[in-house]
């Protein structure tokens, strides 16, 4: 018949109309992620050596590390500082890691209102991230 | 009915309060206030009607659509309004100024007057002139001419394109649109929508003429330019055809437009096949607001469902198939009154 697909497309659209809407309905309800999406960077600080290969794996030197020499002639770390800024998310760092120190997290909410909060101290862990966040 | 009245109320009140007037003055102010009675529909339903498209394509596409301003988003389309009154007015150089700032100022002459002849409910007409159906299409075809003026105005291809796409498109589509309202006027035997409406108490047209409807359907849907006839303006070709040098309110005064054509193009659907302001209990205004709306809605149903055609099958579409079915349905409309008269007289 003529016009049979016209009022296929119609009816089509008319059950949308009142069905449920299929989009996920973001800041009322948050993602749920995969635990490996590349959100944000985690460091299990007990785990790391302080090699400075996640650094060296950066293409665009986002990480920063600073470490010292312990009595035991062992490197120590005492910062790690990542600029989410120019991250381009890659995860050659998370790859590169001989400890599988480095983690990904899926948290992605980075927006800040001043520049300096897109640098991340993971060192100092989640308590400085915390008080950003309130 | 305390609802009925309220609009013819307004309006006795005031021809009350000019009573020992001069008749100059009477005409003149009973004429503003129809004036500002209209032109408070129209941008109201404007305004609104840009959130309901809005909404309806949302829920079509399993979207929700805005809902951040307002409850529901309610105020979308007032912050969107006041955007655009803030912004630049840009005129381009090589714009031909004095038509380029006149025409989406023109473009909302016709619009306005369209409603002259629209009965609202009983008694509740503008103008109630005995060509009203004619005076509608006539002052319709008008409209051509501003959005004309700005495509070419501007001095752009694109807009130049979608002006002259605008003028064939619109021009072709008025004679079924015409040709389908015939029918209609031959069963009524009269041009006058109050005559019309009133000759509907007992049947719709739509029930008699359904040919009819179809046909003035899909070429109302050409004239006011929607989709799937929205060559004028298809994004995907044209920009935003005749209005895309416009910026700010100027382009809102197009943009609303279009939402004013809808409404007067429902509004005579609605007067001409749906039985106009006739309904049980609800006020007679009120019938027709939602006929009219259900009509909107088809419309915007019809845009969010199906994709746009190509300029060519548009117009073979127009004098291949829509015009000789309309002079088809006016021919059998004409027999069947011949044969109803024939039957129920015994004469001719």
């Amino acid at each position: 018949m003529f016009g049979k697909g016209l009022l296929k497309g119609l009816s089509i659209t008319w059950h949308n109309c009142f069905g449920k809407a299929v989009t996920e309905q973001y800041p009322e309800r948050k993602p749920n992620l995969p635990p490996s999406s590349h959100g944000c960077l985690f460091l299990e600080k007990d785990k790391c050596i302080a090699c400075g290969l996640c650094s060296k794996a950066c293409p665009n030197n986002v990480i920063t590390i600073e470490s010292e020499r312990g009595e035991d002639k062992k490197r120590k770390l005492t910062g790690y500082r990542v600029k989410l800024g120019q991250c381009l998310f890659c995860g050659l760092c998370v790859e590169s890691c001989p400890k599988d120190a480095l983690h990904w997290r899926p948290d992605f909410e980075h927006a800040c209102y001043r520049h300096e909060d897109t640098e991340h101290d993971l060192f100092a862990g989640s308590e400085a991230e915390v008080r950003k966040g309130a | 009915m305390a609802m009925e009245g309220i609009f013819t109320g307004i309006a006795a009140s005031m021809r009350e309060l000019l009573a020992g007037a001069p008749p100059w003055l009477e005409n003149l102010s009973m004429g503003f206030l129809y004036l500002v009675g209209v032109l408070a529909f129209i941008f109201l339903n404007a305004l609104y009607l840009i959130y309901l498209e809005r909404k309806i394509s949302a829920y079509m596409q399993q979207r929700i659509g805005p809902n951040r301003l307002g409850p529901h988003g309610l105020l979308q389309s007032v912050a969107d309004a006041v955007k655009l009154l803030g912004k630049e007015d840009i005129i381009p150089r090589g714009a031909d100024k004095w038509v380029f700032l006149i025409a989406p100022i023109l473009i909302f002459i016709p619009a306005t007057m369209l409603y002259a002849v629209i009965p609202f409910g009983k008694g509740m007409i503008a103008a109630d002139l005995n060509i009203g159906v004619f005076y509608f299409l006539a002052v319709a075809s008008t409209t051509t001419i501003a959005i004309l003026m700005g495509g070419w105005s501007s001095n752009n291809k694109y807009t130049l394109l979608g002006s002259m796409r605008s003028v064939a498109q619109m021009v072709s589509y008025e004679i079924p649109l015409t040709f389908s309202v015939l029918g209609v006027v031959m069963l009524a035997g009269s041009l006058q929508t109050s005559q019309i409406v009133m000759a509907q108490e007992k049947v719709w047209y739509v029930l008699l003429q359904p040919v009819a409807f179809i046909i003035f359907f899909i070429a109302a849907t050409a004239e006011v330019n929607r989709a799937p006839f929205d060559l004028v303006e298809g994004e995907q070709e044209l920009i935003a055809g005749p209005y895309t040098e416009y910026t700010g309110m100027r382009f809102a005064l197009f943009y609303s437009s279009e939402y004013a054509n809808l409404v007067s193009v429902s509004a005579l659907a609605v007067t001409l096949f749906l039985g106009g302001w006739h309904g049980p209990w609800l006020p007679s205004w009120l019938w027709f607001v939602i006929k009219l709306y259900i009509m909107i809605f088809i419309f915007m149903w019809v845009r969010w469902t199906f994709p746009r055609i190509r300029i060519d099958h548009l117009l073979s579409f127009n004098w291949k198939v829509l015009l000789p079915l309309s002079l088809a349905n006016i021919l059998v409309t004409g027999v069947g009154i011949k044969i109803y008269q024939l039957l129920t007289l015994g004469r001719w």
